[in-house]
């Protein structure tokens, strides 16, 4: 029943992430781009975590934890490179 | 998180997208982590949840107040009717060239006298 449920809501996350991709596809500017894939990645995340709880390996949710932070610094850097002209 | 993504391919703007999507995202995230932590009947792995749930909560503003920043720097054009109500950047600019026509206007007046 519950596990029904988690999949449904896996469905739900996978269509949000390909409208996102259409955005990301057609955005006008470079941030509409940075913006998708803001969200894509917060699903994904989403996603690891529930599948750590439907196969019961709870080692994914350090798996979603360093993929959090990776995102992060990524994403920092694409914007510094769009202020600044360069990263290091 | 879908009304996010509805926000996210209808609005006609940088800055109505980012305000479709900083709220919705964070609060989809929040609220799929707390249904994961009360499945989930473990204290090591409540906490490493409510670890990545900080997480989220404090970098995701964070992207969206940079973007932000860095859309207004880069002057990208809004939506056809919006204004802003108090341009920072475009008062600075204002008050820096009326100094310099008040400065070139002194300068010209001693060399004419």
């Amino acid at each position: 029943m519950i596990t029904t449920v988690l999949y449904s809501i896996v469905v739900g996350l996978i269509i949000i992430s390909l409208i996102a991709i259409a955005r990301a596809y057609g955005g006008p500017s470079v941030l509409d781009r940075i913006v998708a894939m803001n969200v894509i990645t917060t699903n994904v995340v989403m996603i690891i975590l529930i599948f750590a709880y439907i196969d019961r390996s709870f080692y994914y949710i350090d798996v979603a934890f360093v993929f959090v932070l990776g995102t992060f610094i990524g994403t920092l850097c694409i914007i510094k490179l769009l202020r600044e002209g360069h990263i290091i | 998180m879908f009304v996010g993504v509805v926000g996210l391919l209808r609005l006609p703007d940088v800055y109505t997208r980012m305000h479709a999507m900083g709220k919705c995202d964070t609060l989809g995230a929040g609220m799929i982590l707390i249904a994961l932590m009360l499945l989930i009947a473990d204290i090591t792995n409540i906490t490493k949840l409510v670890l990545i749930g900080i997480m989220i909560a404090t970098i995701n503003p964070i992207i969206t107040h940079l973007i932000a920043k860095t859309a207004y720097n880069r002057g990208t054009p809004m939506a056809e009717g919006s204004f802003l109500i108090n341009d920072y950047v475009a008062a600075q600019r204002r008050r820096r060239r009326s100094t310099l026509e008040t400065g070139k206007t002194k300068k010209g007046d001693q060399g004419s006298s």
